[in-house]
């Protein structure tokens, strides 16, 4: 019971932080890493663009999914964090408000 | 090897089509089970737990997939899209790169509430999981689509 509650806010928590730290990584460039396609290299940290372009997606995956782990993680191994207080459609409420944070950021492809 | 890592990405990205639709469905539209009648009804009748893993590994293979062809992309395509000041599929793209992220995101509270004892109420948040993970699987399939034929579609 005890293996299932902690299961249960570990997934709420990581949903609701991975989609945050996701839209926060992009909008500040947060990578923990960058690629540069055209010369096939990893740098860590963000580097800016060289020869070709810069690659920042996998970066802010990485960030996100590491930070999302870890706050998740904590979350569930506190006590003092109750699942019953945890509103479960915060694991889809939360994905889904950081879609339309997206639509808004991207408006400009689609409004010139 | 790019080429045949696309159409394996797109075969990938058909099955999870099917896969996450029927789930859908029958989540939001459940019909008795074992009912006869058509084939409507029988698609509202496919027991939708029996997808999830499915869906989970599927998601991650044709994400994957994606992941290793996008240098491609960016280097060959994207570049050409904003000479061109095609904006709107090069928008399109990029929310299909978002939506994607965070649909791997939602993966692990979609595998718990389907796996959970099946409480009542958790019953609208696996729904609601399973209709936006479809909604993000068909968005990337229609736009993946779309930028693979962008020259017949003349846009």
């Amino acid at each position: 019971m005890s293996d299932t509650r902690s299961l249960a806010k570990f997934v709420i928590v990581f949903a609701v932080a991975y989609a945050v730290l996701y839209v926060l990584s992009v909008q500040y460039n947060l990578a923990l890493f960058t690629y540069h396609a055209a010369t096939e290299e990893f740098h860590f940290l963000v580097q800016p663009t060289s020869d070709g372009p810069a690659m920042y997606w996998y970066g802010w995956l990485v960030t996100s999914g590491l930070g999302a782990l870890a706050i998740a993680a904590l979350a569930s191994w506190l006590p003092v964090i109750s699942v019953n207080r945890l509103w479960h459609g915060a694991a889809w409420t939360v994905p889904l408000a950081v879609m339309l944070v997206f639509v808004y950021i991207l408006r400009r492809y689609f409004l010139r | 090897m790019i080429v045949f890592l696309l159409i394996l990405h797109s075969l990938l990205a058909v099955a999870l089509l099917g896969a996450i639709t029927h789930q859908t469905i029958s989540a939001w539209a459940p019909a008795s089970r074992g009912a006869a009648g058509s084939f409507i009804v029988r698609m509202r009748a496919v027991p939708p737990t029996s997808y999830v893993n499915a869906v989970i590994v599927l998601y991650a293979l044709t994400a994957l997939l994606g992941a290793i062809i996008y240098p491609s992309y960016r280097l060959n395509v994207r570049i050409v899209l904003e000479q061109m000041q095609l904006y709107v599929p090069n928008g399109a793209f990029e929310l299909k790169e978002h939506f994607v992220a965070l649909g791997l995101g939602m993966l692990p509270a979609y595998w718990y509430f389907w796996h959970a004892p099946q409480l009542a109420e958790y019953g609208r948040t696996r729904a609601v999981l399973t209709a936006l993970l479809a909604f993000i699987v068909w968005w990337g399939f229609v736009v993946g689509h779309i930028l693979n034929n962008i020259r017949g579609f003349d846009l």
